[in-house]
């Protein structure tokens, strides 16, 4: 996925976000998160999509959006939050900040 | 690990014979069933017949025959691109939807179509190779009855089976009444009704369909029709994705002046094939398309249900899946976000 020691954005952006704790499911997450800037950009659907009768264009995906395609990937240490993160950024071209509220 | 022998066809002719010649083999397209249930010894097929390669992809309009003006999928089109194609999206969107609320993205890319209709029970106990299982073992009993029966079935259900059909993509294609067009070893062709297709237990579980031995899946016919507009499919589930359903229902409605001039209501997850709801379906036929009568179609369908021990909250939520998915079917724009 690398070229040579340029990392892939995506991988890039799971250093940046520090989406993973082990590591054993990474490989597959940034797999996974590639094919879904492919199926984005082609317009491909999800169960969540919207107004699926619309032509196909590049789509622009909610966190809503992406946890649904990446729901094929599970992670034993609960690194989700930030897997998010880091696909959100480098799907929407732009800079996103995790934010957290207390519960309650 | 039991031996079996592989053979990867180019072309149907010598698919046909593999399968005419030895009743223990199975095909193998993508796989996403058959090596789950051979690696859990549910499945000791002593020959597979790989027919990944064969012409029987494509997704075309129909130009003639009985279902002229609707869609031809093949057989080996992956679910995830039937999924997409714009074909299916904008005159089946129902079908988009179902496929895409089943499984996760890796599956449905290697998935095809002919195998989701294929698929078997994900009941626990036909899984179990040390549980009683008549499906697995015919006479051997049924783990399920006096065991965890959540997931298992309201309609329809024998004293020998009571185990659910999974597949999402299957309950719209019964809504829309498909056909399937299957070959056999003489290159006989026919064609099955959907509805026709999958079975009740009755006395036989171990029969998941209608196919006789041999019979290779060539396509799936959809006629055309009036509901592309007002249609939806729900699935209510644990999680919120990548599992199966609890209780699951699309939903087709063709408006005439705000009249009901044909409805179709098809559910899963609630019986050995796809359930049509066809005493929801005549209530509403001519009428508005209104709560109160989305209501008492809901009411009167689920009458009938028999749940089991583990499962009777699936009577209510059934009846709140078939009025939430015709309202959502009602409002066109609205997508499964919220």
């Amino acid at each position: 996925m690398a070229n040579g020691n340029h990392l892939h954005p995506i991988q890039a952006s799971f250093l940046k976000h520090d989406g993973f704790q082990c590591g054993f499911c990474t490989s597959g997450q940034i797999c996974s998160a590639v094919a879904l800037l492919t199926e984005a950009k082609n317009g491909e659907l999800s169960y969540v999509t919207e107004d699926i009768r619309r032509r196909p264009a590049a789509l622009l995906l909610s966190e809503y959006e992406i946890r649904e395609r990446m729901s094929g990937n599970i992670c034993r240490c609960g690194a989700y939050p930030n897997i998010v993160a880091a696909i959100r950024e480098v799907q929407s071209g732009t800079s996103v900040e995790q934010t957290w509220n207390f519960a309650g | 690990m039991r031996p079996f022998k592989y053979t990867r066809v180019d072309t149907i002719p010598p698919a046909l014979k593999l399968a005419g010649a030895n009743t223990n083999a199975k095909f193998l397209a993508g796989g996403t069933n058959i090596l789950d249930l051979m690696k859990e010894d549910v499945a000791q097929p002593d020959e597979l017949i790989d027919i990944s390669a064969l012409k029987l992809t494509q997704i075309r309009l129909l130009t003639d025959g009985a279902n002229k003006g609707g869609v031809s999928l093949g057989a080996l089109a992956k679910n995830a691109a039937t999924a997409n194609h714009e074909l299916i999206r904008m005159q089946y969107p129902m079908l988009t939807q179902a496929i895409l609320a089943g499984a996760s993205a890796q599956i449905r890319n290697m998935a095809t179509n002919g195998g989701n209709l294929m698929q078997r029970t994900r009941c626990p106990y036909f899984y179990e190779v040390a549980m009683p299982c008549n499906k697995r073992v015919p006479g051997s009993g049924c783990g399920a009855m006096e065991g965890t029966n959540r997931m298992h079935a309201i309609f329809g259900w024998s004293e020998k089976c009571i185990a659910v059909y999974p597949s999402d993509m299957a309950v719209a294609l019964a809504a829309m009444d498909a056909m399937v067009l299957v070959q056999n070893t003489e290159g006989r062709q026919r064609s099955i009704p959907f509805t026709d297709f999958h079975r009740l237990p009755g006395a036989t579980p171990e029969k998941d369909n209608n196919l006789l031995p041999g019979e290779l899946i060539a396509a799936i016919e959809l006629p055309p029709n009036n509901f592309a507009s007002h249609s939806y499919y729900l699935k209510v589930r644990d999680r919120a994705s990548y599992a199966f359903a609890l209780v699951s229902v699309g939903a087709g409605i063709e408006l005439k002046d705000n009249i009901i001039a044909g409805v179709r209501i098809a559910m899963g997850g609630v019986a050995h094939k796809p359930w049509r709801a066809l005493k929801a379906e005549q209530m509403l036929a001519g009428k508005q398309p209104t709560e109160d009568n989305f209501k008492a179609a809901a009411e009167s369908e689920m009458a009938t249900a028999k749940p089991l021990a583990g499962n009777k909250f699936k009577v209510e939520l059934g009846k709140r899946a078939i009025v939430r998915a015709l309202n959502m079917a009602m409002d066109t724009n609205l997508g499964n976000g919220y």
